[in-house]
């Protein structure tokens, strides 16, 4: 594939819900609260987020990402923005899945509550995990530099997101250690995320049977547009390779700086963030010759 | 050390002001030189490497991001002066930033 002109990139969890609205314009507003009102009453959650009890409130705020972007996707297509290929950046893969037609929305929202059974299990088990946020290093520069100072069972990185932006995770007090030894070594900002999780490591696929079953009973379809993967950057146009994509999701480390280049490679030189916040634009790094467009950039006629 | 005239000091100020003002969404006639970035003007790290990008571009500079994060382990960017006067360093000394 080397005719491809425009792909679209679907952001992870993470931004909080109102850094999410805030960018929405009244009309798109109005869409998202419908989906949001039928999402939270199928799934029994409480619409005033903070008033969910448990590990609720963590999984409530990770549906508000997928609405947004459900929305942020169809104003694009209703716009003639049509995209020749996408993206998903860790549960940006279950969002862009629902979007392209892989899945039912419905079965993206039970993913995510599905990760409650997750938090139970580390917490039984008194597993305490964690990721963290490096900026200043590329993949190449820290994989250097955290080298020799811990195992794979303590510390890897989960994404190279761009040439200064990379993601680990694991135990929390290595991704503590880890942060202290960058910001020593000249990182800008290091900082760990505060998750209680390590996605993107082999570590949690003990704890996520039940997440691992329900993505796996799921009915998936063929994706109307492909999507390129973020582990081993194969386009994918089959149901089993979304499932495959899937089921690969939450235990295995991402290489989102790599799926980028290899999407200019095959000729995008038009990329379109799906957040409604402009998030994948943010830590994202395409060449000169390509750009990210946001909502904003769409909304105010700026392409 | 790269020569830095006051003509370029007033470029790269002028640079610095109308980024923060663009991406912050603010008008650049109320930030001075004792606003801090982050909590006036709620700007953060990954605009602040933005920043480091577009002017290396601009000024042809081999800066590595490591070099600007040492030399901030000494000395703080609570205000706009602080990140006007680090980009004249980085004009001025490149990669040696971090010995100044």
């Amino acid at each position: 594939m080397n005719n491809l002109k425009r792909a679209f990139l679907f952001n992870a969890i993470g931004s909080r819900p109102e850094k999410l609205l805030v960018k929405l314009p009244p009309e798109l507003m109005d869409r998202y609260t419908h989906y949001f009102d039928v999402a939270f009453d199928r799934l029994g959650l409480n619409k005033d987020i903070e008033k969910n009890t448990g590990y609720d409130v963590k999984v409530a705020e990770w549906i508000v990402p997928l609405l947004t972007d459900r929305v942020v996707f169809e104003y694009y297509i209703e716009k003639g923005i049509i995209p020749d290929i996408g993206a998903g950046y860790s549960s940006g893969i279950v969002s862009i899945s629902a979007c392209f037609g892989s899945m039912r929305h419905e079965d993206a929202h039970d993913l995510m509550m599905s990760h409650r059974s997750m938090f139970r299990s580390l917490k039984e088990h008194g597993l305490k995990l964690d990721m963290g946020v490096i900026i200043g290093f590329s993949y190449d520069d820290l994989s250097e530099l955290l080298n020799g100072h811990f195992t794979s069972d303590e510390l890897m990185i989960g994404s190279g997101n761009s040439s200064f932006h990379v993601m680990i995770c694991g135990k929390a007090e290595a991704v503590n250690k880890a942060i202290e030894l960058a910001l020593n070594e000249g990182a800008i900002k290091a900082f760990s995320m505060g998750t209680e999780t390590a996605f993107h490591n082999p570590i949690i696929e003990a704890y996520s049977q039940e997440h691992m079953e329900v993505c796996r009973n799921i009915q998936y379809k063929d994706p109307k547009y492909p999507i390129i993967s973020v582990f081993d950057h194969n386009i994918m146009t089959t149901a089993e390779e979304v499932k495959r994509e899937n089921l690969l999701n939450i235990t295995t480390p991402i290489r989102w700086d790599i799926a980028l280049k290899k999407l200019e490679e095959s000729g995008v030189k038009e990329f379109f963030d799906v957040s409604s916040n402009g998030a994948v634009h943010k830590f994202s790094r395409v060449s000169r010759k390509c750009k990210i467009y946001t909502l904003e950039d769409v909304f105010s006629g700026n392409i | 050390m790269r020569e830095i005239t006051p003509e370029i000091q007033n470029e790269i100020k002028e640079m610095i002001f109308d980024y923060y003002a663009e991406e912050c969404e603010i008008d650049k006639s109320e930030i001075t030189m004792e606003t801090n970035p982050q909590e006036d003007l709620g700007s953060d790290s990954l605009m602040f490497v933005e920043l480091i990008e577009m002017t290396s571009d601009k000024y042809e500079l081999d800066i590595k991001l490591q070099s600007i994060g040492k030399y901030m382990l000494k000395a703080s960017m609570d205000t706009m002066k602080d990140v006007v006067e680090m980009f004249y360093k980085v004009y001025q000394y490149g990669n040696d930033i971090v010995n100044q």
